[in-house]
């Protein structure tokens, strides 16, 4: 349990933060570093949609792979249709209600958890039991519950997303350095002001690492749970268009898809360091 | 905890695991004991029941085998890959600044979302749930293999280059066993993602393709949800589903163990 809340550490942490302090010999100023950067990625991009257009010639099928062109002016036609801003705003409100929730349910679970070791001992046992059993294997049964419609992604994601917050939250508590409890306990400190001056400081930054994890979850599990079960969102505008065989309008939703992931992930971080500037240590990526 | 003897603790530890999940089960039964006979809802008596159920027509067995062998397969097409490339843009700035772009704009498209595009191009068998997997599994070994590749100690590999090792034996003698912890933890994650991708595009094939004959333990769960309506059977399904992710992560953990007893 504790090392699922460790393990994801390295995988989040990709060496990007270590490249561009490898440049010993050009110690130019800052901006060159960054324009040079940017010219390694639209490079890699400019390659990349060659690579892409020449497979596209090679293989000769547009309802198979449509040119980069096409799909940019498909998705600059779904954009002025507005189609886009509705659907990922769909996702996006689901996405964000689930990961409440799930901040709301597991967070203070967590505390506790983390608290009483008699606690724990109760209900570890069926977190346990229940974190094997994957969000998507829920689908069917939560269809028959929920029916199609909002509740059931919101389910899914909050299912998928409960599980990182809590450990890490659990994690987080027990971190705190015994010290500055001792400490605070020496200074009379009372237990309120313990919880919100001591343990919730210093957990914070482990609690949040563990909802961008969360996050991460519950966005890969959106686009199953809206394909299968909802009529509408970014999951099922991809099927949509894919039944209609409109191949270039499907790489437009997922483009999308990663974009709006990516910026949800850079808003959490923004939101990460407004909220803990204190854990620089911690920081990932 | 560690004064108290350890007979009557490990009880009492027992006890209070089996607590709530016993307590659970039977509000579940009674609960559906109290809805009309005929009722769909699963209870667990009959879960129970349709476990063996399914266990004596082999049904399951077959199914549960279909499914992991399409994980193993993808997964060993990612972690191929996912280690060459790694080791690649792990040891090279170069390769690693070009590549880098790509790989993380890829990274945040769900496996899921690549469904549509692998329906078109592969159909609806089993080249799609392969691909599915594969997709999944290739980034977490990737990512960790970069990570461990790039934090071998240089020192190491200076002092064996001093001493005039050719490159593919640093690669195979000092790279590899000094990523080989990352490379293991993403094979660890990878595994568990490439299980939960598997019945996601079991599930999903089966749900967009008219129930078409995809297989394996996703499809026979959306058989039971769309044709042959079975909460019973979904559960067990699931509990099945639940029980091999399980069986995956102390398999690779002790995998793990086996492999780097330096960390024990």
């Amino acid at each position: 349990m504790r090392s699922m809340a460790i393990a994801p550490k390295p995988t989040d942490a990709p060496p990007r933060a270590a490249a561009p302090a490898v440049t010993p010999g050009t110690a130019g100023p800052w901006r060159r570093l960054f324009a040079r950067r940017w010219a390694v990625t639209l490079r890699a991009f400019a390659v990349f949609a060659l690579l892409w257009y020449a497979a596209h010639l090679w293989n000769d099928n547009p309802l198979q792979l449509p040119s980069p062109g096409k799909v940019v002016s498909a998705l600059w036609e779904l954009l002025r249709g507005g189609e886009i801003l509705e659907h990922a705003w769909v996702s996006t409100l689901r996405m964000l209600l689930a990961l409440f929730l799930a901040i709301a349910v597991a967070v203070p679970l967590g505390f506790a958890m983390g608290l009483s070791r008699t606690l724990e001992s109760y209900l570890d046992p069926m977190v346990e039991m229940l974190r094997p059993i994957s969000g998507i294997a829920w689908l069917p049964l939560a269809l028959f519950i929920f029916g199609v419609g909002d509740a059931l992604p919101v389910f899914i994601m909050l299912y998928v997303a409960f599980f990182p917050v809590l450990f890490n939250t659990v994690a987080g508590v027990r971190q705190v350095d015994p010290k500055l409890v001792a400490a605070a306990h020496t200074m009379g400190v009372g237990r309120r002001a313990l919880l919100t001056h001591v343990l919730i400081p210093s957990a914070l930054p482990t609690v949040m690492v563990g909802v961008r994890l969360a996050f991460a979850a519950s966005w890969a599990a959106i686009v199953a749970a809206e394909l299968i079960g909802s009529p509408s969102g970014l999951g099922f505008a991809i099927e949509w268009y894919r039944q209609l065989l409109m191949t270039p309008k499907v790489f437009a939703f997922i483009l999308v898809i990663g974009v709006v992931g990516f910026l949800c992930d850079a808003g959490l971080r923004a939101l990460q360091r407004r909220l803990t500037p204190w854990a620089d240590g911690m920081e990932l990526a | 905890m560690s004064a108290i003897p350890a007979a009557p603790d490990r009880w009492q530890g027992v006890s209070r695991a089996l607590l709530l999940p016993a307590a659970l089960i039977v509000i579940w039964q009674l609960w559906a004991l109290s809805l009309p006979a005929g009722s769909p809802a699963p209870a667990p008596l009959k879960v129970v029941a349709t476990f063996f159920e399914l266990i004596v027509n082999g049904g399951l067995a077959m199914a549960t085998v279909q499914s992991l062998g399409r994980v193993l397969l993808g997964f060993v097409c990612a972690a191929l890959l996912g280690i060459a490339l790694g080791v690649l843009m792990g040891s090279s700035r170069i390769v690693r600044e070009n590549l880098d772009p790509i790989v993380e704009s890829f990274r945040p498209i769900a496996p899921m979302a690549i469904l549509p595009i692998a329906i078109l191009w592969f159909g609806t068998g089993t080249p799609t749930a392969l691909a599915i997997v594969a997709y999944a599994a290739f980034f977490p070994v990737l990512v960790n293999t970069v990570h461990g590749v790039s934090r071998v100690d240089r020192k190491l590999v200076l002092a064996a280059r001093t001493m005039g090792v050719p490159t593919l034996t640093i690669l195979t003698r000092v790279v590899l066993p000094g990523a080989l912890p990352s490379i293991l933890l993403g094979t660890r994650l990878a595994m568990g993602v490439a299980w939960t991708a598997i019945i996601a595009a079991e599930l999903a094939v089966g749900a967009k393709s008219g129930g078409g004959g995809s297989g394996g333990i996703g499809q026979m769960m959306f058989v039971f949800y769309a044709y042959n309506i079975d909460l019973n059977a979904i559960v067990v399904c699931m509990i099945v589903v639940g029980v091999v992710a399980l069986m995956i992560d102390r398999l690779v953990r002790a995998a793990e163990h086996r492999l780097l007893p330096w960390r024990n």
